[in-house]
Protein backbone atom coordinates (compact mmCIF):
# COMPACT_ATOMS: atom_id res chain seq x y z
CA UNK A 1 0.00 0.00 0.00
CA UNK A 2 1.62 3.21 -0.89
CA UNK A 3 1.23 6.26 1.20
CA UNK A 4 -1.01 7.94 -0.97
CA UNK A 5 -3.19 4.62 -0.59
CA UNK A 6 -3.35 5.12 3.32
CA UNK A 7 -4.47 8.66 2.85
CA UNK A 8 -6.97 7.76 0.92
CA UNK A 9 -8.18 5.10 3.35
CA UNK A 10 -8.53 7.98 6.30
CA UNK A 11 -10.97 9.97 4.28
CA UNK A 12 -14.24 8.26 5.47
CA UNK A 13 -12.88 9.24 9.51
CA UNK A 14 -11.99 12.48 7.94
CA UNK A 15 -15.15 13.27 6.19
CA UNK A 16 -16.95 12.22 9.59
CA UNK A 17 -15.12 14.80 11.62
CA UNK A 18 -16.03 17.29 9.03
CA UNK A 19 -19.47 16.33 9.04
CA UNK A 20 -19.88 16.44 12.67
CA UNK A 21 -18.08 19.86 13.15
CA UNK A 22 -20.04 21.16 10.79
CA UNK A 23 -23.57 20.16 12.55
CA UNK A 24 -21.71 21.23 16.12
CA UNK A 25 -21.27 24.53 14.55
CA UNK A 26 -24.79 24.53 13.23
CA UNK A 27 -25.95 23.45 16.65
CA UNK A 28 -23.46 25.97 18.57
CA UNK A 29 -24.75 28.97 16.47
CA UNK A 30 -28.58 27.88 17.46
CA UNK A 31 -27.78 28.14 21.07
CA UNK A 32 -26.02 31.84 20.56
CA UNK A 33 -29.46 32.97 18.94
CA UNK A 34 -31.31 30.82 21.44
CA UNK A 35 -29.04 32.96 23.98
CA UNK A 36 -29.48 36.23 22.61
CA UNK A 37 -33.29 36.03 22.16
CA UNK A 38 -33.99 34.65 26.09
CA UNK A 39 -31.43 37.63 26.88
CA UNK A 40 -33.85 39.77 24.89
CA UNK A 41 -36.69 38.44 26.20
CA UNK A 42 -35.71 39.01 29.61
CA UNK A 43 -35.53 42.74 29.14
CA UNK A 44 -32.37 43.06 26.86
CA UNK A 45 -29.54 45.55 27.76
CA UNK A 46 -25.56 45.20 28.57
CA UNK A 47 -24.27 41.48 28.75
CA UNK A 48 -22.99 41.02 32.16
CA UNK A 49 -19.62 38.98 33.33
CA UNK A 50 -21.65 35.66 32.85
CA UNK A 51 -23.48 36.15 29.28
CA UNK A 52 -20.31 37.36 27.99
CA UNK A 53 -18.10 34.39 30.05
CA UNK A 54 -21.26 31.97 27.57
CA UNK A 55 -20.89 33.70 24.58
CA UNK A 56 -17.49 33.90 24.68
CA UNK A 57 -17.13 29.61 25.49
CA UNK A 58 -19.76 29.54 22.57
CA UNK A 59 -17.11 31.25 20.43
CA UNK A 60 -14.30 28.84 20.93
CA UNK A 61 -16.16 26.06 20.42
CA UNK A 62 -17.38 27.26 16.52
CA UNK A 63 -13.71 28.26 16.22
CA UNK A 64 -12.05 24.92 17.09
CA UNK A 65 -14.80 23.10 15.01
CA UNK A 66 -14.25 25.70 12.19
CA UNK A 67 -10.46 24.52 12.96
CA UNK A 68 -11.29 20.86 12.96
CA UNK A 69 -12.96 21.35 9.76
CA UNK A 70 -10.14 23.18 7.75
CA UNK A 71 -7.44 20.72 9.01
CA UNK A 72 -8.88 17.40 7.86
CA UNK A 73 -10.88 19.23 4.48
CA UNK A 74 -6.57 20.26 4.11
CA UNK A 75 -6.03 16.47 5.09
CA UNK A 76 -8.54 15.15 2.18
CA UNK A 77 -7.37 17.64 -0.32
CA UNK A 78 -3.72 15.94 0.17
CA UNK A 79 -4.79 12.48 -0.39
CA UNK A 80 -7.02 13.66 -3.62
CA UNK A 81 -3.64 13.82 -5.93
CA UNK A 82 -5.02 10.39 -7.42
CA UNK A 83 -8.17 10.53 -7.47
CA UNK A 84 -9.62 7.93 -10.46
CA UNK A 85 -11.54 9.61 -13.15
CA UNK A 86 -15.32 8.17 -11.41
CA UNK A 87 -13.91 10.01 -8.06
CA UNK A 88 -13.39 13.11 -9.73
CA UNK A 89 -16.77 13.48 -11.25
CA UNK A 90 -17.88 11.91 -7.98
CA UNK A 91 -16.58 14.26 -5.86
CA UNK A 92 -17.23 17.38 -7.63
CA UNK A 93 -21.26 16.41 -7.68
CA UNK A 94 -20.86 16.13 -4.09
CA UNK A 95 -19.79 19.84 -4.12
CA UNK A 96 -22.29 20.66 -6.21
CA UNK A 97 -24.65 19.37 -4.11
CA UNK A 98 -23.59 20.61 -1.17
CA UNK A 99 -23.16 24.25 -2.99
CA UNK A 100 -26.47 23.96 -4.30
CA UNK A 101 -28.00 22.96 -0.40
CA UNK A 102 -26.12 25.51 1.05
CA UNK A 103 -27.70 28.22 -1.67
CA UNK A 104 -31.25 26.89 -1.08
CA UNK A 105 -30.92 27.27 3.27
CA UNK A 106 -28.88 31.38 2.86
CA UNK A 107 -32.26 32.17 0.91
CA UNK A 108 -34.42 30.26 3.21
CA UNK A 109 -32.29 31.49 5.70
CA UNK A 110 -32.16 35.43 3.99
CA UNK A 111 -35.95 35.42 3.15
CA UNK A 112 -37.25 34.35 7.12
CA UNK A 113 -34.85 37.12 8.28
CA UNK A 114 -36.03 39.62 5.90
CA UNK A 115 -39.69 38.71 7.25
CA UNK A 116 -38.64 38.46 10.85
CA UNK A 117 -38.91 35.17 11.36
CA UNK A 118 -36.00 34.12 12.98
CA UNK A 119 -36.70 35.15 16.33
CA UNK A 120 -37.51 31.49 17.38
CA UNK A 121 -33.82 30.99 16.79
CA UNK A 122 -35.01 27.95 14.78
CA UNK A 123 -33.06 26.22 11.84
CA UNK A 124 -34.56 26.96 8.22
CA UNK A 125 -35.03 23.75 7.81
CA UNK A 126 -37.14 22.85 10.80
CA UNK A 127 -38.77 26.53 10.07
CA UNK A 128 -42.37 26.04 9.29
CA UNK A 129 -43.06 29.63 8.25
CA UNK A 130 -44.88 30.13 5.10
CA UNK A 131 -42.95 31.30 2.27
CA UNK A 132 -43.87 33.15 -0.59
CA UNK A 133 -45.93 30.47 -3.60
CA UNK A 134 -43.25 31.56 -6.12
CA UNK A 135 -40.27 30.16 -4.07
CA UNK A 136 -42.01 27.36 -2.57
CA UNK A 137 -43.34 26.39 -6.23
CA UNK A 138 -39.16 26.88 -7.30
CA UNK A 139 -38.17 24.58 -5.16
CA UNK A 140 -40.36 21.93 -5.39
CA UNK A 141 -39.43 22.01 -9.09
CA UNK A 142 -35.44 21.78 -8.07
CA UNK A 143 -36.52 18.80 -5.52
CA UNK A 144 -38.92 17.00 -7.71
CA UNK A 145 -37.61 17.87 -11.23
CA UNK A 146 -33.92 18.62 -11.02
CA UNK A 147 -32.75 16.39 -8.15
CA UNK A 148 -34.09 12.95 -9.97
CA UNK A 149 -32.26 13.72 -12.98
CA UNK A 150 -29.15 14.89 -11.06
CA UNK A 151 -29.53 11.57 -9.08
CA UNK A 152 -30.10 9.24 -11.75
CA UNK A 153 -26.85 10.74 -13.41
CA UNK A 154 -24.99 10.04 -10.47
CA UNK A 155 -26.12 6.53 -10.34
CA UNK A 156 -25.20 5.68 -13.60
CA UNK A 157 -21.92 7.80 -14.28
CA UNK A 158 -20.19 8.51 -10.64
CA UNK A 159 -20.57 5.93 -8.49
CA UNK A 160 -19.28 2.36 -8.74
CA UNK A 161 -20.80 -0.94 -7.61
CA UNK A 162 -18.88 -0.67 -4.37
CA UNK A 163 -20.58 2.67 -3.51
CA UNK A 164 -24.13 1.65 -4.97
CA UNK A 165 -23.60 -1.27 -2.71
CA UNK A 166 -23.23 1.18 0.24
CA UNK A 167 -25.72 3.22 -0.33
CA UNK A 168 -28.57 0.52 -1.01
CA UNK A 169 -27.78 -0.83 2.16
CA UNK A 170 -27.87 2.76 4.03
CA UNK A 171 -31.45 2.76 1.99
CA UNK A 172 -32.27 -0.98 3.81
CA UNK A 173 -31.66 0.83 7.46
CA UNK A 174 -32.96 3.99 6.88
CA UNK A 175 -36.35 1.94 5.69
CA UNK A 176 -36.51 -0.14 8.60
CA UNK A 177 -35.50 3.11 10.91
CA UNK A 178 -38.52 4.37 9.22
CA UNK A 179 -40.76 1.40 9.02
CA UNK A 180 -40.00 0.75 13.09
CA UNK A 181 -39.71 4.53 14.62
CA UNK A 182 -42.44 6.18 12.70
CA UNK A 183 -45.74 3.71 14.02
CA UNK A 184 -43.96 3.32 17.04
CA UNK A 185 -43.56 7.55 17.58
CA UNK A 186 -47.29 7.57 16.50
CA UNK A 187 -48.57 4.73 18.83
CA UNK A 188 -46.15 6.38 21.40
CA UNK A 189 -48.24 9.76 21.11
CA UNK A 190 -51.32 8.65 21.43
CA UNK A 191 -50.89 6.59 24.65
CA UNK A 192 -49.93 10.20 25.90
CA UNK A 193 -46.41 9.18 26.19
CA UNK A 194 -44.31 11.37 23.25
CA UNK A 195 -45.03 14.40 21.73
CA UNK A 196 -47.16 14.51 18.22
CA UNK A 197 -45.41 12.77 15.40
CA UNK A 198 -42.94 15.80 13.72
CA UNK A 199 -43.00 14.98 9.82
CA UNK A 200 -39.57 17.08 9.26
CA UNK A 201 -37.50 15.63 12.30
CA UNK A 202 -38.85 12.08 10.72
CA UNK A 203 -37.21 13.10 7.90
CA UNK A 204 -34.29 14.48 8.68
CA UNK A 205 -33.90 11.23 10.75
CA UNK A 206 -34.55 8.75 7.87
CA UNK A 207 -32.14 11.07 6.17
CA UNK A 208 -29.18 11.16 8.58
CA UNK A 209 -29.34 7.16 9.04
CA UNK A 210 -29.26 6.66 5.32
CA UNK A 211 -26.36 8.85 4.83
CA UNK A 212 -24.43 7.75 7.87
CA UNK A 213 -24.73 3.59 7.18
CA UNK A 214 -23.77 5.12 3.42
CA UNK A 215 -20.94 6.56 4.31
CA UNK A 216 -20.00 4.15 6.90
CA UNK A 217 -20.24 1.05 4.38
CA UNK A 218 -17.94 3.24 1.95
CA UNK A 219 -15.52 4.12 3.99
CA UNK A 220 -15.15 1.52 7.20
CA UNK B 1 -13.60 -13.29 0.38
CA UNK B 2 -10.20 -13.64 0.42
CA UNK B 3 -8.03 -12.53 -2.41
CA UNK B 4 -4.71 -12.15 -4.32
CA UNK B 5 -5.32 -8.65 -5.35
CA UNK B 6 -3.02 -6.54 -3.29
CA UNK B 7 -0.28 -8.92 -3.89
CA UNK B 8 -1.17 -8.91 -8.06
CA UNK B 9 -1.31 -4.92 -7.82
CA UNK B 10 1.81 -4.61 -5.71
CA UNK B 11 3.81 -7.10 -8.56
CA UNK B 12 2.71 -4.32 -10.74
CA UNK B 13 3.85 -1.67 -8.67
CA UNK B 14 0.58 -0.03 -9.00
CA UNK B 15 -0.87 2.14 -6.58
CA UNK B 16 -4.70 1.58 -5.15
CA UNK B 17 -5.52 5.00 -7.53
CA UNK B 18 -3.98 3.23 -10.69
CA UNK B 19 -6.04 -0.47 -10.37
CA UNK B 20 -8.85 1.74 -10.04
CA UNK B 21 -8.37 3.52 -12.81
CA UNK B 22 -8.05 0.11 -14.79
CA UNK B 23 -11.26 -1.04 -13.37
CA UNK B 24 -13.37 2.08 -13.25
CA UNK B 25 -13.60 1.65 -10.18
CA UNK B 26 -12.80 4.10 -6.70
CA UNK B 27 -9.65 3.45 -4.82
CA UNK B 28 -12.44 2.85 -1.86
CA UNK B 29 -13.55 0.05 -3.96
CA UNK B 30 -10.13 -1.47 -4.25
CA UNK B 31 -9.45 -1.20 -1.02
CA UNK B 32 -12.50 -2.68 0.27
CA UNK B 33 -12.04 -5.57 -1.73
CA UNK B 34 -8.41 -6.27 -0.55
CA UNK B 35 -9.42 -6.16 2.83
CA UNK B 36 -12.24 -8.67 1.92
CA UNK B 37 -14.53 -6.16 3.10
CA UNK B 38 -16.54 -6.15 0.11
CA UNK B 39 -16.94 -8.61 -2.62
CA UNK B 40 -17.18 -7.23 -6.10
CA UNK B 41 -19.88 -8.62 -8.72
CA UNK B 42 -19.43 -11.10 -11.25
CA UNK B 43 -18.91 -8.51 -14.12
CA UNK B 44 -16.17 -6.45 -12.38
CA UNK B 45 -14.62 -10.23 -11.27
CA UNK B 46 -14.56 -10.99 -14.82
CA UNK B 47 -12.89 -7.73 -15.68
CA UNK B 48 -10.00 -8.31 -12.84
CA UNK B 49 -9.26 -11.64 -14.38
CA UNK B 50 -8.97 -10.40 -17.48
CA UNK B 51 -6.73 -7.64 -16.71
CA UNK B 52 -3.94 -10.03 -14.55
CA UNK B 53 -5.03 -12.91 -17.32
CA UNK B 54 -5.58 -15.28 -14.68
CA UNK B 55 -8.57 -17.32 -13.61
CA UNK B 56 -10.99 -16.01 -11.42
CA UNK B 57 -10.41 -18.78 -8.90
CA UNK B 58 -6.84 -17.67 -9.17
CA UNK B 59 -7.47 -14.52 -8.07
CA UNK B 60 -10.41 -15.39 -5.17
CA UNK B 61 -10.69 -17.74 -3.01
CA UNK B 62 -14.33 -18.75 -1.20
CA UNK B 63 -12.94 -20.71 1.23
CA UNK B 64 -14.90 -23.52 -0.07
CA UNK B 65 -13.76 -27.43 1.21
CA UNK B 66 -16.49 -29.92 0.52
CA UNK B 67 -16.16 -32.03 -2.17
CA UNK B 68 -17.51 -31.48 -5.65
CA UNK B 69 -20.72 -33.06 -7.29
CA UNK B 70 -19.19 -34.76 -10.38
Amino acid sequence: MTDADEMANNNGRRMLWVIVSGLGIMMTAGAVAGYLAAHEAQGGGALGTAGIVTLCGFAAIITGLAFAIWRNVSKMKASNEGLTRREKLNRNMIYGFVLVGGAIGLLLTFYDTSVGNLDTGALPIFSDNPVPPVMALMLVFFWAVIMPIIAWFWHKRAIDEQEASAYRDGGYYAAYAFLIGAPMWWILWRGGFAPEPDGVAIFMLFASIWTAVWLWKKYR
Amino acid sequence: MKNQLKVLRAMRSWSQADLGEHLDVSRQAVNAIETGKYDPSLPLAFKISRLFALPIEEIFDDEFEGAHND
